[in-house]
């Protein structure tokens, strides 16, 4: 079944299996009944090893191995099939891995595309408009690979923007930039986010996302 | 190319594909070669006479110095008519009735003449498998349908031909040349012309047949009206074709079923040089299968990372299986169509060489599907392959 909207995303008991010998830990994410709504803004605050690539990458259906139960809406996350699991990717649930994943031999510009003409989201000149805002489109022929980590940083961002979503997962999206950079990021995040209606859940360890008006949990 | 795809085909070792190429148009190369050599040369030893069927017996007595030296007959008496009569195996038998005359055949081919002595014999219709239509004479007629030995056919266009210069002659052409036929008798007082009709080559009888009704009346106008002869040839028709009791039988009374002994010895050997031939080609094309399959998961396994990456951005997992099901699908119909290119020359080398010794060709079609299925069955693995490999990919 595909989705047309996912309105909310429901997590009940979830726990990731390593966890569960250790000892326990007051948190506003695990083992609780947590829901996060279309819309609205969050902000998941950690210490490292706390779990949150694994809850983004829970939440994307990369990997598997939690306890408890993940719901979109009324849907049990762990019966979506792989063709309907590509859909959701693609329509409902965009995500920036704290990894990047950018392909190191292809340029800036066409790791952007490699998103982008699979969902057809935007025009070249959006697309180059949002890499004039970031300050980065005088790399845009350049290999990721050579670029720095906060350039590399920023093309990721704009690929994840790159598709229409209910959903943004960023995974320590600003962890390598500066204030400012960040600032223009969380914009360029928050006008897409309020242009489709998405809900933006943004980790962090120490650096947050400067996103106004969120709701910060702690994992 | 797709960006994906590019991605995804950097990684590929031309080298390891045009090995696979390689191994695989010679395995089935071999495979389809063998078997084509075999469906076409196997009617020369492999009986499948249209005009008698192996139900049907030819049985002589040897021929030995004595029954040269007129100390025995080397017809049979009615006394050994009736007791094979009485064998159990034995359904319907008739003698072979020979002409009292003389028969003399010219052909001419080409503007050169070949002319020859010639003798006739008949069996009843029964034992002849030809629409009836086809083998008629009625009195007065001047055509006479025959039935002849293809040994003849060979010894023509090998015999022959090659050596008076004549032009080869395949079946076909030969039935379509009138043989004109002068038959006169004993004493030169009466002589005819008829001509001959070739209806078809037998590989059992190693005779030239005539209908016993055209027999019958020739004997009357040409022959000297002698007392009749004992037939030298019985056709029999059994009950149970292969039975021991027959081969029992012949050797008990020194007489011999004319045939294919040798025919089958022939045939058992080209089956099993065949067999031989087509188990190479077999383990070939199985180990071609091993290489391209072993290539396809290395190079999947190289790009795991990359398909990891597509999928989660949302790639469709057929898009990520595209490029590496091109490769299995180009590399092995590549090969096919490369073995179907050198099963054609190889065929056009061979098949004049054995038509001449009498083949009738099989189907040009059935064996380039056979290939063509194995390379489907190999195509159709190496899929289910890439499908898990892909799938394998989807979660880290």
């Amino acid at each position: 079944m595909e989705l047309k909207h996912i309105e909310t995303i429901r997590l009940e008991g979830m726990l990731p299996r390593v966890f569960l010998s250790d000892p326990h830990r007051a948190s506003d994410v695990w083992l609780t009944n947590l829901t996060f709504c279309r819309g609205e803004r969050y902000l998941i605050e950690a210490e490292s090893g706390a779990g949150k690539s694994s809850l983004c990458a829970y939440i994307y259906g990369s990997r598997r191995d939690y306890e408890g139960k993940l719901y979109f809406n009324s849907q049990d996350a762990s019966s979506i099939l792989v063709p309907n699991r590509q859909a959701i990717r693609r329509n409902n649930i965009a995500y920036l891995p704290q990894e990047l994943d950018l392909f190191p031999e292809l340029t800036a510009w066409e790791n952007i595309q490699l998103k982008n003409s699979l969902t057809n989201h935007f025009t070249f000149q959006q697309i180059e408009n949002m890499m004039e805002r970031l300050g980065i489109s005088f790399r845009r022929d350049f290999p990721a690979g050579k670029m720095s980590i906060g350039q590399q940083q920023r093309v990721a961002i704009i690929r994840s923007l790159c598709q229409p979503f209910d959903f943004i997962l960023l995974d320590e999206p600003v962890s390598h930039l500066d204030e400012d950079n960040n600032r223009i990021a969380a914009m360029l995040i928050s006008e897409e986010a309020e242009r489709n209606g998405a809900g933006i859940i943004s980790t962090s360890v120490g650096n947050p996302l400067l996103l106004t008006d969120a709701q910060r949990l702690k994992l | 190319m797709q960006l994906s795809s590019k991605l995804l085909c950097k990684n590929i070792s031309t080298a390891r594909i045009i090995v696979f190429l390689l191994s695989n148009f010679l395995g089935l190369a071999i495979v389809m070669g063998g078997l084509q050599f075999y469906l076409d040369a196997k009617s020369i030893w492999e009986e499948d006479d249209s005009f008698i069927s192996t139900d049907y017996l030819v049985v002589n007595k040897k021929v030995t110095s004595e029954n040269i030296l007129g100390q025995s007959s080397v017809g049979f008496n009615e006394e050994e008519i009736s007791e094979l009569k009485k064998q159990n195996w034995v359904g319907d038998l008739s003698g072979f009735e020979t002409a009292d005359y003389h028969i003399n055949a010219s052909l001419e081919t080409a503007g050169k003449g070949v002319s020859t002595a010639m003798f006739f014999e008949a069996i009843p219709d029964e034992f002849i498998d030809v629409p009836s239509s086809q083998w008629q004479w009625k009195e007065g007629s001047r055509e006479i349908p025959l039935i002849i030995s293809k040994d003849y056919l060979t010894l023509y266009n090998f015999g022959f031909a090659s050596s008076a210069g004549l032009p080869k002659l395949s079946e076909g052409l030969m039935s379509g040349i009138p043989l004109r036929l002068s038959l006169s008798s004993e004493d030169g007082s009466r002589c005819e012309e008829f001509y001959g009709r070739i209806v078809g080559y037998s590989n059992r009888l190693n005779t030239i047949l005539v209908p016993l009704e055209f027999m019958r009346w020739s004997n009357v106008a040409f022959g000297i009206g002698e007392v009749k002869k004992e037939p030298s040839r019985m056709i029999v028709k059994t009950t149970s074709p292969g039975d021991v009791a027959i081969e029992q039988y012949m050797n008990d009374h020194d007489w011999e079923i004319a045939g294919d002994k040798r025919n089958a010895a022939a045939s058992f050997m080209l089956k099993v040089v065949v067999g031989i031939v087509l188990a190479i080609g077999v383990v070939i094309t199985v180990l071609s299968f091993f290489i391209l399959l072993l290539s396809i998961s290395l190079l999947m396994e190289k790009n795991r990372g990359k398909m990891h990456s597509l999928l989660m951005l949302g790639y469709r997992l057929k898009a990520v299986e595209m490029p590496f099901r091109m490769i299995v699908v180009c590399a092995s119909l590549g090969a096919w169509v490369l073995a179907l290119a050198s099963l054609i020359l190889m065929r056009g080398a061979y098949l004049t060489q054995i038509e001449g010794l009498g083949a009738e060709p099989a189907q040009a079609w059935l064996v380039p599907l056979v290939g063509l299925g194995l390379t489907l069955l190999v195509i159709g693995c190496n899929l289910l392959a890439v499908k898990k490999r892909a799938f394998a990919a989807y979660y880290k």
